[in-house]
C-alpha cells in the first residue's frame, strides 16, 4: 500500500517558520500511522521529530492530528485513511507552541494545568494512628480515572480551548476528579473553590467532546459535571456561576419551569448596572421583534408544586 | 403518528418564534401532537443530576401514561432528556429509587419504557425521508445552508447514538439541507458547542464561539445556518451583534430553526414561520425564497 504523508514541520534551529514535508512510504495493508513515521525516520529523513514510546497504544506518547483529528498515531490504522484517499496530513495538537515539528510542549499543553489543580491527596478529617484503609469498592471508580495515561486525547478534542487556550481543560480537571472524590478527603472545599475559579470547572461547555476522544473510557466530560454538582451541594462559590444557579433553580422551583428574562437579569446581579446596562441592546432589539421574554411575568406550569416537591427533597439529600 | 410533545422553555420563551412554527409544521406533516404541560423544565445541564433526574423520571412516567413516546424540538432539552432516560433505563435499582423516593407520592411510577426523540429524528427515524419528500412544496434550491446541530444532540454516546445505525443521527441535518432542495455549506464546528452554556461563566468564549461558527459559515458563502436548538439560536443569532462587536467584523448571517426551515420547503411564507422575530436580519432568506415561489 502506497501512501504519503503530509507532515508539518517547524526547525526552531533553522529558521523557525512553519512548513510541510512530504513523504511517499509503501506499507503492508495492516500497518499504523506511526509504522510510517517510524520507517520515514529510519529511511528517508533523520530529522523529521515526533514522540513515541510503547507502540502498543499504552503510553499516550504519540498523540497528533491526524487528518485534522486528534489520533494515537500507533493504534490508527492507514487503511481507515487510504480509503479516502493516499494522502494523510499529520500535524501537532492545535494551539501549542511547537518545539520541533511533530514534538510540543506538553507543560503548556497539559503538564503546568495539572499543576494547578494541586494533583495530590490532602487527607482531611480525624489522623489515623495506622493505616488508612478503604474499602475497595470506594476506589473502584477512582481506579478508572486513575488509568488515564494522559495522551491528551480529550484536551485535543476539547472545545472550548481553541479559543481559550487557558482553559484548565478535560484531562486537568479529571486528574481533579480523583481528588474531589478520593473517601480519604472529607472536606474538598478549599480544592472545589481553586476549581471553580475562571478557567476552571465552569468553563466546561459540556460538550461531551472529551469523552468521545478519550481512548480509555474515563469519561471527562461526566467527572466535570460530578465535580460541579459536588460544587453545588456544598454551595457554589464563583458569584457570578451561583447567582446563574440560584436564579434558574428558583425559577423552576417555584413555576416549573425556566423565567429566561429573570435568569438573564438575576445571573447579572440585580445591582449590577455596569452588567445590566451590557444587556439592553439585545434586550431592546428582542422587545422590537417581540421575543423578549418579560421578566417575573411567569405563569406557574400545572403541576408546579408537585415539581416543586421533587426539586426540594433532591435539595434535601444534600444534607 | 402521535407523540408526548415537549416543547421546552425557550420555545416560549427566548425564541417565541420556534413553538408556533414546529406545531404548524407538525399538522402539516400530519404528525400529532399531545402537548405535555404539566411537565417541568429538564434542568438544561443546569440543575445538578440528583435534582434533575428525579423531574425528568417524572416527566417520562407521564408520558408512558399517555402511552406515547416524547418529542422535543431543542437539542438541548432531547440531550438531557437522553442521558437521564440512560441512567433510568439501564440501572433499575436507581429508577426504583427515584419511584420510590420522589415519584411514588404523586402516584407515578416510571417503568423505563418512554422513548424521547427530537423532531429531527422523528423525521428519519418514523416520518421516513420518501413520505418527507413527497410533502416538499418548494424545494429550497439555491439555498445555502450551513448545519449547526448543538452538542447535545450528538453525544454523548451511549445514549445519543448507541447503535452503529443510529449513529447516523450525527449526519440528519446534513441529509435534510439536502432533501429539501437545499445547498449544504459544510462547516468545521456544525457538531460544536455554540458557546451558549458558559455565557455567564465566561461571556467572553462563548461570543467567540458563536463568532468563530456564523464567520466560517458566512465566509464559506452560506446564506443561512440551520439549527436544531433553540439555546443555540439564542447564542448565534441573539447574541450574534455581540459576537460581531468583540470579533470585529460584521457576520450577519440569518439563524433558522429547523421547524422553519422545514416550513419553508413545505411551503410555508417566511412569515406564517414567524422569521422577521429574528434578532439578525433574515431578509436575504425571505428574499431567495420568494423567488422560488
Amino acid at each position: 500500500m502506497e501512501v504519503t504523508f503530509k507532515v508539518y514541520r517547524k526547525d526552531p534551529e533553522k529558521d523557525g517558520k512553519p512548513g510541510r514535508s512530504n513523504y511517499t512510504v509503501e506499507l503492508p495493508e495492516d500497518a499504523t500511522v506511526l509504522d510510517g513515521l517510524l520507517k520515514i525516520r529510519d529511511e528517508m529523513d533523520g530529522t523529521l521529530a515526533f514522540r513515541a514510546s510503547c507502540l502498543r497504544g499504552y503510553c499516550g506518547e504519540c498523540m497528533m492530528r491526524v487528518n485534522n483529528s486528534a489520533r494515537l498515531t500507533c493504534t490508527a490504522k492507514v487503511s481507515a485513511y487510504t480509503k479516502k484517499g493516499p494522502e494523510i496530513s499529520l500535524d501537532p495538537p492545535r494551539n501549542v507552541p511547537v518545539v520541533k515539528d511533530l514534538v510540543f510542549d506538553w507543560d503548556a499543553f497539559m503538564w503546568n494545568k495539572i499543576k494547578t489543580v494541586k494533583p495530590w491527596l490532602e487527607p482531611t478529617g480525624e489522623a489515623s494512628d495506622g493505616e488508612n484503609l478503604i474499602p475497595d469498592a470506594a476506589m473502584k471508580d477512582l481506579r478508572k480515572v486513575m488509568s488515564c495515561y494522559y495522551c491528551g486525547m480529550c484536551d485535543e478534542g476539547c472545545t472550548v480551548l481553541p479559543v481559550d487556550f487557558n482553559f484548565l481543560g478535560p484531562a486537568a480537571l479529571t486528574k481533579a476528579y480523583r481528588f474531589v472524590f478520593d473517601p480519604r478527603a472529607k472536606d474538598t472545599r478549599e480544592r472545589l473553590k481553586i476549581l471553580e475559579q475562571p478557567k476552571g470547572i465552569w468553563d466546561c461547555v459540556h460538550c461531551f467532546e472529551a469523552d468521545e476522544h478519550c481512548p480509555r473510557g474515563i469519561e471527562p466530560t461526566k467527572r466535570i459535571l460530578a465535580i460541579r454538582d459536588k460544587a453545588y451541594k456544598v454551595g457554589i462559590t464563583n458569584e457570578k456561576v451561583a447567582r446563574h444557579h440560584a436564579s434558574f433553580a428558583a425559577s423552576v422551583k417555584e413555576s416549573g419551569w425556566l423565567d429566561e428574562g429573570r435568569l438573564a437579569l438575576e445571573s447579572e446581579g440585580l445591582t449590577n448596572i455596569k452588567g445590566l446596562m451590557k444587556l439592553l441592546p439585545t434586550a431592546a432589539k428582542a422587545l422590537l421583534r417581540g421575543k423578549a421574554p418579560i421578566p417575573y411575568l411567569h405563569a406557574k406550569r400545572p403541576g408546579a408544586d408537585k415539581i416543586k416537591k421533587i426539586f426540594e427533597k433532591g435539595e434535601g439529600e444534600k444534607k | 403518528m402521535k407523540y408526548a410533545f415537549y416543547p421546552g422553555c425557550v420555545s416560549r420563551g427566548g425564541c417565541p418564534e420556534l413553538y408556533p412554527s414546529a406545531v404548524k409544521v407538525s399538522a402539516k406533516l400530519g404528525i400529532e401532537l399531545e402537548e405535555m404541560k404539566d411537565v417541568a423544565c429538564t434542568g438544561a445541564g443546569v440543575l445538578p443530576q440528583h435534582i434533575s433526574d428525579p423531574i425528568n423520571a417524572r416527566t417520562f412516567a407521564k408520558a408512558e401514561q399517555l402511552g406515547l413516546p416524547i418529542m422535543t424540538i431543542c437539542s438541548t432539552c432531547q440531550g438531557v432528556f437522553a442521558q437521564a432516560n440512560y441512567r433510568l433505563k439501564n440501572d433499575s435499582e436507581y429508577r426504583e429509587k427515584i419511584n420510590r423516593e420522589y415519584l411514588a407520592e404523586e402516584g407515578l411510577k416510571y417503568k423505563g419504557t418512554t422513548e424521547v426523540k427530537h423532531l429531527l429524528w422523528v423525521l428519519f427515524e418514523d416520518y421516513g425521508v420518501d413520505k418527507l419528500k413527497s410533502m416538499i412544496r418548494r424545494p429550497l434550491n439555491g439555498l445555502k445552508v450551513s448545519p449547526f446541530y448543538g452538542c447535545f444532540i450528538r453525544r454523548p454516546p451511549e445514549a445519543i447514538t448507541p447503535t452503529k445505525e443510529l449513529s447516523r443521527r450525527k449526519n440528519y441535518l446534513d441529509e435534510l439541507i439536502e432533501i429539501l432542495g437545499a445547498e449544504l455549506t459544510d462547516i468545521s464546528g456544525k457538531g460544536k458547542c455554540c458557546g451558549f452554556p458558559i455565557l455567564t461563566a465566561n461571556e467572553e468564549n462563548s461570543l467567540a464561539m458563536a463568532g468563530k461558527h456564523t464567520g466560517e459559515a458566512k465566509e464559506k458563502g452560506a446564506d443561512c445556518m440551520v439549527t436544531p436548538c433553540p439555546l443555540c439560536h439564542l447564542n448565534l443569532d441573539g447574541n450574534q451583534p455581540r459576537a460581531e462587536a468583540q470579533k470585529g467584523e460584521k457576520i450577519g448571517l440569518p439563524i433558522l430553526h429547523l421547524p422553519q426551515f422545514l416550513g419553508l420547503a413545505l411551503g410555508f411564507d417566511p412569515d406564517e414561520m414567524n422569521l422577521k422575530r429574528h434578532i439578525v436580519s433574515t431578509r436575504t432568506v425571505e428574499a431567495k425564497v420568494e423567488m422560488l415561489t
